[in-house]
């Protein structure tokens, strides 16, 4: 026999609970002919009837949270990857580097310091580079 | 001033690259991502709807003989027991949208204090006028907010495209036991609500008294009422939950075109949703 889903213990429970309706209905259209002792018996029957139907909703709403355990872990890593792009972007020293690198080059190139000019470009496009292309920020 | 020549290509190239990254920066709107991700942060947490879950079975007490009691309180046992699973459903999906709104907010303003001790380094670069430096600073503020922009698009892209299936798993998880579990054990309570006034009502042998009829009448209609407008709340919670799959399911599959603002007005009426469905849930709330 297939293991149990949750879909079909949801339908069980709401067996359960539209039988114990339906008995409730039946006893009140009835209830000319039911003795009093009749009538609580079968109210106790009803009662307990709900009560399983809530059981089983009860199971089934835990088997829904045991599936939904991957789902919740790859979710909360994604959690994490955002929470950690934000620290990246609160602390972006890559900026600051671009930011040094661009004085360092309009440094160079106004002082006539031609020997530097390629040092100060590298370093600029090292800088742009790290920021700018998709992947690991460094801190 | 030297001439370029020997090394204008790269120059060039790192100005181009400047200005690219500055560019695409400038194009970046993030305004209905921002707000899709702050209204499901607020919306997507609904905790009176646990705490009603596992009240139901303290409150169907007084509708039941003592007999029964024992064992609603060891269904309450259970339930308490979800508690912190079922909270957990919905906090992931208030942490996600908490994560997507920082990143679409991006605070700059910590980043710019930073890119003030730049002034006095520009103070000491001896060689540049004093407009030189005004400009220069102005550029790398510029500049620096450029790529922080850029970089924001890009973990925004990221993040959907990684978050999207966990967050509709997750959320049609949490749909599924309000829709099946929650409000078909409401509809519960309200049978055995009726249940209870009826007996008073219609039992055998009980006395016919018109005062008490008429109370017990008045009484079973504001009981169901409560459950009912119960019911409504978790119904109302429910289609938040569907907006907020829904929205999402659109960033995903647009992920590409997310910052341009053509994309922004396409996402606008997702969040006008959204926000409606997050009003009626407010306005019904028990």
């Amino acid at each position: 026999m297939d293991k149990l889903t949750s879909d079909d213990a949801f339908e069980l429970g709401n067996q359960f609970r539209d039988t114990a309706i339906a008995l409730g209905d039946w006893r009140i259209s009835n209830l000319s002919c039911l003795s009093k002792a009749q009538w609580d018996e079968l109210d106790e029957r009803e009662v307990m009837l709900l009560n399983i139907a809530s059981s089983i909703y009860t199971a089934a709403v835990g088997m829904v949270l045991q599936d939904s355990q991957a789902a919740l872990t790859r979710l909360q890593s994604s959690v994490e990857s955002a929470k950690l792009a934000i620290k990246h972007i609160a602390t972006l020293k890559q900026a600051l580097d671009l930011a040094s690198a661009l004085v360092l080059l309009a440094g160079t190139v106004y002082s006539g310091n031609a020997a530097a000019i390629p040092g100060a470009i590298v370093a600029l496009e090292d800088a742009a580079e790290a920021i700018a292309t998709p992947g690991e920020p460094s801190e | 001033m030297i001439c370029f020549s020997h090394t204008s290509g790269r120059y060039l190239q790192a100005l181009a690259t400047i200005f690219l990254v500055s560019a695409v920066s400038g194009c970046a709107s993030f305004k209905e991502v921002k707000s899709f991700a702050s209204l499901s942060s607020n919306a997507a947490s609904h905790g009176a709807l646990t705490k009603d879950y596992i009240g139901a079975l303290d409150r169907r007490k007084q509708y039941q003989p003592e007999k029964f009691h024992a064992g609603l309180d060891a269904q309450k046992v259970r339930r308490e027991a979800q508690r912190a699973s079922l909270d957990l459903l919905q906090q992931s999906v208030t942490d996600y949208m908490q994560g997507l709104n920082s990143l679409a907010t991006g605070d700059v303003r910590p980043y710019d204090r930073s890119l003030k001790d730049l002034s006095s380094d520009l103070n000491k670069a001896t060689l540049l006028t004093h407009d030189e430096k005004e400009a220069v600073g102005a550029l790398s503020i510029i500049l620096a907010r450029a790529v922080t922009t850029v970089y924001r698009l890009h973990e925004i892209r990221k993040l959907i495209h990684d978050g999207n299936q966990p967050l509709q798993d997750v959320i049609s998880a949490t749909r599924k036991i309000v829709m099946k579990g929650m409000i078909a054990d409401l509809q519960i309570e309200s049978a055995l609500v009726g249940r209870y006034y009826d007996n008073f009502m219609l039992a055998p042998d009980n006395p016919v008294e018109p005062v008490a009829m008429a109370l017990a009448k008045e009484a079973r209609t504001e009981a169901l009422g409560r459950v009912n407008s119960r019911i409504q709340s978790a119904r109302s919670y429910d289609v938040v939950l569907e907006k907020i799959a829904q929205g999402h399911q659109y960033l995903y599959d647009n992920r590409d075109m997310v910052g341009n603002k053509e994309f922004d007005r396409q996402l606008k009426p997702y969040v006008d949703g959204l926000r409606g469905a997050y009003r009626n849930l407010l306005g019904g709330s028990p």
